[in-house]
This record gives C-alpha cells, sequence and structure tokens, in this order.
C-alpha cells in the first residue's frame, strides 16, 4: 500500500514536471499564432520598430489591403482563393472517386485478377519512391497537363491510404443490402450508386476532408506544376520572394492568417473526425 | 484441345457474369489507366531518364538524349569529394533529418502517454499540438523565422541577459540545425494522436489490474502500454525508416530573408532533386540519383518489416 502511494507520489511529481514542459511548449504555439495574428494587424512601419508590443493603431483593414495588395505572378487573392478551392476540393473529391470506385470492386467482387490489383495497391504503398519529381515533370509537360487543371487527372488515384480505407469498409459492410437490390430488379452499377455508395458516404467524407486539409497546405507541387495557377499556399511564398526587399510582413501575415482560416473553421466544425483521419492517414504503409 | 477447353469453359463463365464483369472492369478501367500513367509509367521514366544524358539540340529545336551511364558515373564521382559535393551534403542532411524523426518517435509517444493518463489540461494540449499538423507550413515558418531573427522576440529576450541571437538561419553550420528544430516543433501532431487513440483501445481492466498491483507508472508504460500497442508503434517506425531518403523538411518556405535554399548546407537529398526539377537545367541527373535511391530502399523496406514483424510482440486484445 505504502509502495503505491510512492508510485502515485512519483508519477504526480513526473505529472508535474511534464505537465510544466507541456504547458511552455503550448504557450510557444499559442505566442506564435497570437504574435502573427498581431502582426497581421500593425502597420508596416510599426512591424520593424515594435515586433513584440500590441500595434498601437490596429490596421484591421490590412485584411482588405491583402486582398488588393498580396500578388504571386501578377495573380491576386481572389484568384489564389480559388485555385485553392479546385486544386484541394477537385482533387480530394477525384482520389476518394477512384478510391470507392476500386476499393468497392475489389472487397465486393470476385473476379480474374482482384488479387493482382489488391497486391499492386498494397506494394506501391510500402515502395517509398524518392524525387520522382523530374520524371513527372518531364511527362506531365508532353501530356499536356503541365501548369493547367488537367492535372488534377493526377489525384484520381484509385490506390493509396483512400484505397485502404474504404476497402476495409466495404469489407465490412452487409452484401444483403445489395442482394436486396438485385431482386428489384437493379443493376450492379445501380446497386453500387443507390444502396452501398451512400452507405460509404461518412467514410468518403472524412478521407475528402482530410486530403481537401492536405491539399490545400501543399505547396511544393502547385509551385513546380501550377506556376500560372498559384493557390493560397504556393503564391503566398512567391508574394514573399517577390518583395525580395522590404517584405510587407503585416500584410503577409493577413493573407496567411485568411489562408488558414477555412481549415480552421473545418477543424472546428469535425475536429474528432479530422484527427482521427489524419493520424490514420500517417499510417499509409 | 486443352487450350480450347479452357477458352470455352472462359467463355461460358464470362457469358454467365457477363454484367458483372462489365461492371467490375468497367470500374476499374479508369483508375487502372491513371495508375499505369501516373505510377508505372512515372517510375518507369525515371528509370529510363536515370540512363540518358543530354546530347546536343535537334534541329527543329527539340532536345536529344542518348544512353549512356554518364549520370551514374557522376553521381558515383560525387562519392570521391563528399566534402564539397551538394549530392553528399544533401544525404547528410537527410540523415540528420531522419534521426530527429527517429528521436521525435519516443518523444511523441511520452507525450501521448502523458496525455492518455490525463494529464491537467490534456484535452486541450491535445488540440493544440495537432494543430500545426493542419495549419499551412506558410503561416509557422514565417512566424518561426521572425520569432529567431536578430531584434525579434527571442533576441529582445536573450538581450535581456546580455546575449544577442546569432544568424541561425544564415550560418551554415546552424541553418539544418535550426529547420529541424522547427520540424520538431511543429511535429508532434499526428503520431500523438495515432498513440493516443491505440492507447484507449487498451482494456481498462487490464490498466486497473497494474495499477491495484502497484506498478509504477514507468512500468506500466514499458511492460503494458508499449506492448500493446507495438502495433501501432512499429508501424511508425517502420515508415519513418523506409522512407529515409525522403526525409526533409519544409526547406523551401524558409527561402528569403538572406537564405538561399540552393546552399548545400541546408539541402537534402528529396529536396535537392526537387530544385533541380524546379531550375529545370538537368531533369536526368536527378532522375538517376532518385532512382539509385528508391532501388536502395527497396530491400531496406522488406528487411524492416521483416525484423519488425519478427520482433512483434503477440498480443491480443
Amino acid at each position: 500500500m505504502k509502495k503505491s502511494k510512492k508510485t502515485r507520489g512519483g508519477l504526480h511529481l513526473f505529472q508535474v514536471v511534464v505537465f510544466i514542459l507541456l504547458a511552455f511548449y503550448a504557450f510557444t504555439l499559442i505566442y506564435a499564432m497570437g504574435w502573427a495574428v498581431l502582426s497581421s494587424l500593425k502597420t508596416q512601419m510599426e512591424f520593424s520598430t515594435n515586433l513584440v508590443g500590441l500595434p498601437k493603431e490596429w490596421k484591421f483593414d490590412n485584411y482588405l489591403q491583402a486582398f488588393r495588395s498580396v500578388q504571386a505572378g501578377g495573380h491576386n487573392m481572389f484568384e489564389m482563393f480559388f485555385n485553392s478551392i479546385w486544386y484541394s476540393c477537385g482533387g480530394a473529391l477525384l482520389g476518394v472517386i477512384a478510391s470507392a470506385m476500386v476499393a468497392y470492386v475489389v472487397a465486393k467482387y470476385e473476379f480474374p485478377g482482384r488479387g493482382l490489383v489488391y497486391a499492386v495497391a498494397l506494394v506501391t504503398m510500402m515502395i517509398p519512391v524518392v524525387g520522382s519529381f523530374p520524371s513527372q515533370y518531364r511527362m506531365y509537360s508532353q501530356l499536356g497537363i503541365l501548369d493547367s487543371p488537367l492535372l488534377l487527372v493526377t489525384k484520381f488515384s484509385g490506390f493509396g491510404f483512400n484505397f485502404v480505407m474504404l476497402h476495409s469498409f466495404f469489407k465490412t459492410l452487409s452484401w444483403t443490402y445489395a442482394e436486396a437490390g438485385f431482386i428489384d430488379g437493379a443493376s450492379h452499377l445501380k446497386v453500387f450508386l443507390k444502396v452501398m455508395l451512400p452507405q460509404a458516404l461518412p467514410v468518403m467524407g472524412s478521407l475528402f476532408l482530410v486530403a481537401t486539409v492536405q491539399l490545400w497546405n501543399e505547396y511544393m507541387e502547385p509551385n513546380l506544376f501550377l506556376q500560372s495557377h498559384p493557390t493560397l499556399s504556393s503564391g503566398l511564398y512567391i508574394f514573399q520572394l517577390e518583395m525580395t526587399r522590404g517584405t510587407n510582413y503585416p500584410l503577409l501575415f493577413a493573407g496567411l492568417i485568411v489562408s488558414v482560416i477555412p481549415v480552421i473553421i473545418l477543424f472546428a466544425k469535425f475536429q474528432n473526425t479530422m484527427m482521427e483521419s489524419m493520424s490514420m492517414g500517417g499510417l499509409k504503409g | 484441345m486443352e487450350a480450347n477447353l479452357k477458352k470455352e469453359n472462359f467463355l461460358k463463365i464470362f457469358r454467365k457474369n457477363k454484367d458483372k464483369y462489365l461492371f467490375v472492369y468497367g470500374m476499374l478501367l479508369l483508375p487502372v489507366i491513371q495508375f499505369c500513367i501516373f505510377y508505372i509509367g512515372i517510375n518507369f521514366n525515371s528509370i529510363v531518364m536515370a540512363f540518358k544524358e543530354f546530347a546536343g539540340y535537334a534541329e527543329g529545336g527539340g532536345e536529344i538524349f542518348r544512353w549512356s551511364l554518364e549520370n551514374f558515373r557522376r553521381f558515383f564521382g560525387e562519392w570521391a569529394h563528399p566534402e564539397t559535393s551538394a549530392v553528399m551534403s544533401a544525404l547528410r542532411n537527410t540523415f540528420k533529418y531522419f534521426t530527429a524523426g527517429v528521436c521525435m518517435v519516443p518523444a511523441t509517444f511520452l507525450v501521448a502517454y502523458f496525455l492518455f493518463k490525463r494529464i491537467p489540461g490534456y484535452k486541450f494540449f491535445r488540440v493544440l499540438f495537432f494543430l500545426p499538423s493542419i495549419v499551412s507550413a506558410m503561416l509557422f515558418v514565417t512566424t518561426y523565422k521572425n520569432l529567431i531573427s536578430y531584434g525579434g522576440p527571442i533576441d529582445m529576450l536573450l538581450a535581456l541577459v546580455g546575449y544577442r541571437i546569432p544568424p541561425l538561419l544564415t550560418d551554415n553550420a546552424t541553418a539544418t540545425g535550426t529547420i529541424i528544430a522547427f520540424t520538431i516543433w511543429t511535429g508532434f501532431g499526428v503520431n500523438m494522436i495515432l498513440y493516443q487513440s491505440a492507447m484507449s483501445r487498451i482494456p481498462g481492466e487490464v490498466l486497473e489490474a497494474g495499477q491495484l498491483d502497484g506498478v509504477p507508472w514507468y512500468r506500466e508504460l514499458f511492460s503494458i502500454i508499449i506492448p500493446m500497442v507495438w502495433p501501432t508503434l512499429s508501424t511508425t517506425l517502420i515508415l519513418l525508416i523506409t522512407s529515409l531518403f525522403n526525409s526533409s523538411g519544409p526547406i523551401l518556405l524558409f527561402q528569403g530573408s538572406g537564405v538561399e535554399v540552393d546552399n548545400p548546407a541546408i539541402t537534402t537529398t528529396a529536396f535537392w532533386i526537387y530544385r533541380q526539377t524546379f531550375k529545370g537545367a538537368d531533369l536526368n541527373y536527378p532522375a538517376a540519383i532518385g532512382m539509385f535511391y528508391t532501388l536502395v530502399s527497396i530491400p531496406i523496406v522488406f528487411l524492416v518489416r521483416y525484423l519488425f514483424n519478427k520482433i512483434d510482440p503477440d498480443v491480443e486484445y
């Protein structure tokens, strides 16, 4: 009993130390985010003279100004916002649809080649391809999809993490629903679209959400393959580079904060779904 | 005769299941075409590019390439002077990022454990620590760059004790370490949630039994929790090890304000290939390097998976 008390005491002491460390780490994150918000509300002059304190004059119109002045390669923030929407939502939607199509037939139908499709899906996830950018660049250029919204076809991938998640979902989904549909004279396609797919919508929704956020924040691919269509992530990076001297940091921070607002709204609404799904995404091997 | 019989049987089965097969193969058609072009095609093209070198311009203006081992000769030549070679510097930095990633695993696991033990404020910490995983890296990088800059908040704090912050990002000796520090600072989120989810699936009675026996927290952690969540822990380790050559950080976003991302002192293998592609001067050489590291990765993948499967504690719950 005495030992147990000591143990608990030990944990409590250790818990206090850990709590202090975690609280300090939390403080650094909060401070950084708060600092970014406050910086977005300063004038350019004040940003360089008063880097730490509160703004003397709260420049809320920096946010409006950001939409007018922040430009990347001649594209303003409205255009970047639009590009971010079609790139992230379109890419995520295509990826989820393709995966649902492949996962459904592999999970629910016996057909020659089924094992091969499944094996290919798993093996390709296991092999970490290092630096295929040169080949991608050349092929996209030859296919005429480089620097074009047609690049979205590269996101129509039926394999990968989405496939694994949807395959395990369809695998556990009862076939009785489909049989009822067949008895009513429905075709395979109709059963898929009207009976089985609606039941997968919650899973597909969470996969769509996670993929959307990932693509929204993606900057390397748009910077390389979509140079005439900058998204918010790649465009704000370009904006910062284009202002080689005297970057207007308050405007840059205003733009950056605008760019994270949609993600924060999604996170606030679907917090648990996103946390669980994204952590599973980390296990895509 | 036998072949005819087989063909007939196949046709019979096909006719019987015609609708089913049309549906199945119809559903697979577009994703498989996409896979053939954008996975097989791209990787095959990487191999072809690796074995070709630029040979001049055609009369019509197009580029001419010829079969060659020059890219590999050049690559292995870089190994002879590791101190001055950008490719070798990139490899060294890649290992640094990889080491930091490995060190992050136990640190993240400990954080997850204490959040699982419901340390005060655990719900708040959980959400807050996850935020950097979903918020644009550009926002955090820009903030980080300013926080650690000369005259920035950290510098002002250090000035109170008579010390000034050195130019961390523009000094070759500290630049990579500073970017790695950023990846650590913002890198707890995803795995932390993953480990916590795995821990929450451990039956409560197992932990209660340990507590009744007066098991100290560190024994609970090492003797109960780690063996029970080992499949999750090992999967994250496998992923980390197998993507060794892809280890990197948001180096691109650090560009500007005196930071030159093409500086060999801060580049990594994956990022170096990306930058060579961006600059577009010679795509074949980076393709060869990418192919070489992919080939090296493949046996590592299977070996690591085999080893981890061997030491996987057989725990069912």
